[in-house]
């Protein structure tokens, strides 16, 4: 065992505690050809493949589990392939990250719009296995409705390529058959790395937007409030461009914030209807942009006294559950207090898109949540309060978000994962597909 | 223990420059952290615990990972106290430092030289242009407003000599009331604060205390970031400020002479100057007061702190080697102000000039004008 197979495994969910001497390697590929030559020993050596980003995922995907595996880093596939402005596209590597891609289009007065908070190190690859988005899915969408098409490289050496219509490959069999399968870009979306290894994304980009903005802030006296309110702008259809709640924060992080609150940004002219569904105060760019800052930092601050984690983030308040969101938040409260948590900041995208297993989009609040760990807490306890938040979410009508919950808790996916997987084959995170993903769970808190 | 506040978001990891050089996770600060983390699952395995003790010297201290973290990780003060700790926990394995620790400790300087050619080895080749410099040495019982503290490479190294002229020449040319410490000056530490050994510098620090107190300085300045550091945090010296000398001459100076250069100059920000000691203003107010055309480097490292070129000598040449190749550098004359920074320049073949020199031309010209 050497370091450098240690330390794949930092990433930012709470599953990092890995059995080490499981990764037989670790690779850095600077080109598809090295990502290929990686396969291939993978594959020689009967190992499993874990495909790694930024590691900023909360999901737990990019550890690979407990198989024997090697991991392969997109660190250094950070290579921007050609930019077609009028074709309103771009091809890249999938180890760039929003923020890299955003720089290279400036020039160009274009812009690729997908911006979750990580996205300074978030790749596009991974944002694209967990299906991620910003605070603005709302108008841009996710990942996958950003996303034109991507090559990928299976576990046999075969490579296909995935657009919205379908696949494509120089085999054509297993072309015919994926297409077969209606397998498009929604399959790969959200798959956390289970069907192979992406090569390339063509991604959509669109010109900067010069549409003025202004901003704002309103408060709400409960949840409730603030649900019913972001409820009313899905169903206006509000141009908001920016939204983001907090609906609860520690004294320690709040700063002079008084949550609940949103601070949305829209087009000015927007303004007197957007009053007529919440108490908007207009506020100063800078003021604005002071909030967005404390929004920014909010997951990765901690307390004076103890340390924060995200147990489970990406509550996804739809329906009732947003309709009620006191009653919600209220719940999940008092289960993490039972297991002797703090709640320490609740906070997300409003109003947001994230899509179900079965593909279609979810409109409401993705609530993150972060809470103070206590004190000698083992690692079955921490497993159990995750798995009852899970039990919890189902009788709240949550949803959690693919891009953060453990995946395939969503039944109609992790099917869909596995009947693809019967043409493409494994050999890719096959930990996240099997029955004893619990068990795996607790060996890595 | 404050790694555990890391969240492991990976934010540090881009800005790295050993990452940047290296290409791999391991030398990104998420990483050391992350192994602090989960130690207790490797701590078994003696060759692990060794490639640790190992990585934790290769760091260049920048800093830059610590003022991007938001999650309030004290990562610099980590670093110092695992290098500490590694250094007690396996001595053998440092033994390549004691040369460094017994030079500080026999002749107070990094270099293993007598004490005395503090005072002498630049004294020669600047009398022509500091006639009186020799009565401008510190001994006891003299007293002056300023003190300056040379440090040990602008005191022993010849690449620094132009940069010596340049700070005393502008000292005579701003009538300042000056003292420099010369064969009273004891290393600032830095090099052993550096390796976790804070005991071994207080000896040092003592000593540099008393002779600045001792002459009544109401001002230290120093042309070395480290030692600024070190003069400014660890010295605890009372009745003075501890300036950096951009700091001081932007101070005193608010009508310089205009450099006149047609020349377009990079200029590298030291990290322990901007980053650590938080002075950022005052070499750019300077450089504007002076009419330096310049443009601003990338905020990142030289590849020269943390002691990594004696640490990690191949490393730190291959972080200059990625700048230069990257800020495509060349055919520049990198402005900066800090003589270790200097010396990775120079070291990688770039040319490089310290603003008091740009000052020094300045009032040159003028004069030659005149």
């Amino acid at each position: 065992m050497r370091l450098r197979d240690v330390v794949i495994g930092a990433n930012a969910s709470i599953f990092y505690r890995l059995d080490f001497s499981k990764i037989k390697d670790v690779f850095y590929p600077h080109t598809e050809e090295e990502a290929e030559q990686a396969i291939r020993f993978a594959r020689e050596r009967s190992l499993r493949i874990t495909v790694k980003g930024g590691g900023s995922g909360l999901s737990g995907a990019c550890t690979g589990g407990n198989d024997e595996r090697i991991v392969i880093s997109t660190l250094w596939l950070n290579k921007i392939l050609r930019i077609d402005p009028q074709g309103g596209y771009i091809d890249v590597q999938p180890g760039l990250t929003p923020d890299l891609i955003n720089e290279a289009l400036k020039p160009y007065g274009m812009k690729f719009y997908v911006a979750p908070s990580s996205r300074d190190v978030a790749t596009v690859g991974g944002i694209l296995s967990t299906d991620g988005g910003g605070n603005d899915t709302w108008v841009n969408g996710t990942m996958r409705d950003n996303t034109l098409r991507v090559r990928m490289i299976l576990y046999d050496g075969r490579k296909i390529t995935v657009t919205r219509e379908g696949v494509e490959s120089e085999d054509e069999e297993l072309a015919e058959e994926l297409n077969r399968l209606r397998v498009t870009l929604d399959d790969v979306a959200s798959s956390h790395g289970t069907l192979g290894f992406v090569t390339e994304l063509r991604l959509q980009i669109r010109p900067l937007s010069e549409e003025s903005v202004v901003g704002g802030v309103a408060h709400f006296d409960d949840a409730t409030q603030l649900g019913q309110a972001i409820h009313r702008m899905i169903e206006a259809r509000s141009p908001i461009k920016y939204g983001e709640a907090i609906v609860a924060a520690h004294p320690d992080v709040r700063e002079d914030l008084r949550p609940p609150l949103i601070t949305l940004q829209f087009p000015g002219d927007y303004a007197d209807d957007l009053r007529e569904i919440l108490d908007i105060e207009l506020l100063p760019d800078e003021q604005v942009d002071r909030m967005k800052d404390i929004r920014i930092k909010l997951p990765k601050r901690n307390p004076k006294q103890g340390i924060q984690l995200a147990l489970f983030e990406g509550y996804g308040l739809h329906g009732r559950s947003l309709l009620n969101m006191q009653a919600t938040v209220d719940a999940i409260n008092e289960l993490l207090e039972s297991h002797r948590y703090t709640p320490f900041a609740k906070y997300g995208h409003a109003p947001s898109k994230w899509y179900l297993g079965d593909n279609t989009a979810a409109y409401g609040m993705v609530m993150h949540s972060r809470e103070i760990r206590p004190e000698h807490t083992t690692r079955e306890e921490v497993l159990n309060t995750i798995l009852d938040i899970v039990d919890l979410c189902e009788k709240l009508g949550v949803t959690p978000k693919p891009e953060h919950k453990w995946p395939f808790s969503d039944t109609v996916k992790l099917n869909r994962l596995r009947e693809i997987r019967r043409v493409v084959g494994g050999g890719f995170n096959d930990f996240l597909l099997r029955d004893d993903y619990r068990e795996v769970l607790r060996s890595m808190v | 223990m404050s790694y555990d506040r890391c969240v492991r978001c990976g934010s540090c990891m881009r800005f790295c420059p050993l990452f940047e050089a290296r290409e791999e996770e391991q030398w990104t600060p998420r990483a050391k952290t992350y192994l602090l983390q989960v130690m207790d699952m490797i701590e078994a395995d003696e060759e692990l615990g060794k490639e640790f003790r190992r990585l934790l010297f290769q760091c260049a201290m920048c800093g830059r990972c610590e003022e991007v973290c938001s999650s309030d990780v004290d990562l610099l003060e980590i670093w110092h106290e695992q290098r500490a700790k590694a250094r007690k926990e396996a001595p053998r394995e440092f033994q390549y430092l004691d040369a460094l620790r017994r030079a500080i400790a026999n002749v107070k300087n990094i270099y293993g030289l007598d004490p005395e050619d503090r005072a002498v080895f630049w004294m020669d080749e600047i009398e022509d242009d500091v006639p009186d410099i020799e009565e401008r040495v510190y001994a006891p019982g003299k007293r002056a407003e300023v003190m300056v503290f040379l440090g040990c490479l602008m005191s022993f190294r010849a690449s620094q000599l132009d940069v010596v002229r340049a700070l005393f020449k502008s000292l005579e040319r701003t009538g300042t009331d000056y003292l420099v410490m010369g064969a009273e000056e004891f290393c600032c530490g830095h090099p052993l604060h550096l390796m976790g050994d804070d005991e071994g510098a207080e000896e040092l620090r003592t000593h540099n205390k008393s002779v600045i107190e001792d002459a009544g300085a109401k001002y230290v300045i120093t042309c070395c970031p480290g030692c600024l550091i070190q003069l400014r945090q660890y010295h605890n010296i009372q009745n003075a400020e501890v300036l950096h000398h951009t700091q001081f001459f932007d101070r005193v100076l608010d009508n310089p002479p205009k450099y006149r250069s047609e020349t377009e100059y990079p200029y590298h920000d030291p990290c322990e100057l901007h980053r650590i000691s938080g002075v950022k203003k005052e070499p750019r107010s300077l450089m504007t007061k002076l009419g330096v055309n310049f443009r601003e480097m990338d905020l990142s490292c030289c590849g020269g702190g943390g002691l990594l070129r004696m640490t990690d000598p191949d490393l730190s040449e291959k972080i200059m080697e990625v700048r230069k190749r990257k800020e495509r550098l060349e055919s520049e004359t990198v402005l900066t102000c800090c003589p270790s920074c200097r010396e990775q320049f120079l070291a990688a073949g770039i040319d490089t000039k310290d603003i008091v020199e740009i000052l020094d031309e300045a009032f040159e010209q003028e004069e030659l004008k005149e």
